[in-house]
């Protein structure tokens, strides 16, 4: 009688870890299937090689032949522009914050390229990654005020928009700067830039987003 | 016969177990975590006398091919390195004095202007004064900072600094 009620006991006991095996794998498909859905679009850091042979690291963006992540944020003014009222234009999607040197060097040549291409349909928008206390508001004038006076400094023409960390996760969590995608007419991602480049090299860029180069 | 009964049913169950831990979310290591630019090197543990001004050094190591703003940047955009240690408990900051940032110039073409910059590279120091209460004390202090690589810059972050401070 004894022996019958340990057996019972002991199955029953295997039985609800059983249970708890299955509950806790199945939570974890479902973290790890929200994980991998975030990082799906993350930039990879791939070796490859130069004409010469030396070795060098470049981003690849698994977002290039994609559609843009659709978004809206809104500009210093505080007006909401939408990526869809850029449908049918080509359109660089810059990220950048005022913390960064490099980006600063390339705003120069953005200003002159989006002069040279806008009329052919082409528009820069810039996308601040500079942090915001949303929770505060006398922080976030301060803070919107930063990103006015860098925008000033730095002559930039085309639309700034903020609080660039919102739609991060769309864009695979942009961890350097300045990153650039390129916005073919169609609404596809065409190219991608990471880091400080040359001007030769957005101009490419710019020129296959409008269709014209390869 | 209970003896065998009880080792059938314990294999399986160690197995199950093994299972059911290694699925739990938050178990499961992600090797695709990125690594910090700035590493806390040491001290973990130190001793200082109770109640009295402790002159503590924090080493930290900036990754190669790094830079990050020292804690007096040139300009007022820039993040500078900072320390933060909690500001209740029994162990407190008295002084932090960072080293003199290294004049960097961030140069790209004779048409671009070069950016001066003031940055730590390699391995700094942070000479702190420590006043620590009677007893052991595991102060989670805070090192935030921004970093840079010649052509590109990195989001800012803050790492934690974890020191066990005995104080006799």
């Amino acid at each position: 009688m004894k022996r019958n009620v340990l057996v019972v006991a002991l199955v029953v006991c295997v039985l609800g870890l059983l249970s708890l095996a299955g509950w806790a794998n199945w939570q974890n498909r479902v973290h790890r299937a929200m994980h991998d859905q975030e990082t799906a679009n993350q930039a990879v850091l791939v070796a490859d090689k130069t004409p010469t042979g030396d070795s060098v690291a470049h981003m690849f963006s698994p977002l290039v032949g994609k559609p843009a992540p659709a978004f809206t944020l809104t500009n210093l003014k505080g007006e909401k522009v939408s990526l869809a009222s850029y449908k049918g234009k080509a359109v660089q999607l810059n990220f950048w914050a005022t913390w960064c040197a490099p980006c600063k060097i390339e705003t120069p040549w953005l200003i002159e390229l989006e002069k040279q291409y806008s009329p052919q349909g082409f528009e820069i928008l810039g996308v601040s990654f500079d942090d915001l206390d949303k929770d505060d508001p006398k922080l976030l004038a301060k803070d919107k005020a930063e990103i006015e006076k860098g925008v000033a400094d730095l002559k930039i023409s085309y639309p700034v928009l903020i609080d660039g960390d919102s739609i991060a996760k769309r864009y695979g969590d942009p961890d350097v700067f300045p990153t650039s995608l390129f916005i073919g007419r169609d609404g596809k991602v065409v190219a991608a830039s990471f880091g400080l480049t040359s001007k030769d090299d957005l101009e490419g860029n710019i020129r296959k987003a409008l269709g014209e180069g390869k | 016969m209970k003896n065998s009964i009880l080792l059938a049913l314990a294999l399986p169950l160690t197995a199950i177990l093994a299972t059911a831990q290694s699925s739990i979310p938050g178990v499961t290591s992600h090797p695709e975590a990125k690594p910090a630019a700035v590493a806390y090197l040491f001290p973990e543990q130190v001793s200082v006398p109770a109640g009295k001004p402790a002159s503590v050094d924090l080493h930290f190591k900036v990754a190669e091919g790094l830079h990050v703003n020292s804690h007096t940047p040139r300009a007022e955009e820039l993040i500078p390195t900072t320390l933060k240690f909690p500001e209740t408990g029994d162990v407190r900051l008295a002084k932090a004095d960072f080293p003199p940032g290294k004049d960097f110039t961030l140069s790209f073409g004779s048409d671009i202007p070069a950016e001066k910059l003031s940055v730590y590279t390699g391995e700094f120091i942070i000479h702190t004064e420590l006043v620590a209460a009677k007893g052991e004390h595991l102060v989670q202090a805070s090192l935030r900072y921004q970093a840079c690589s010649s052509n590109t810059c990195l989001p800012p972050r803050t790492i934690p600094v974890a020191i066990d401070v005995i104080a006799k």
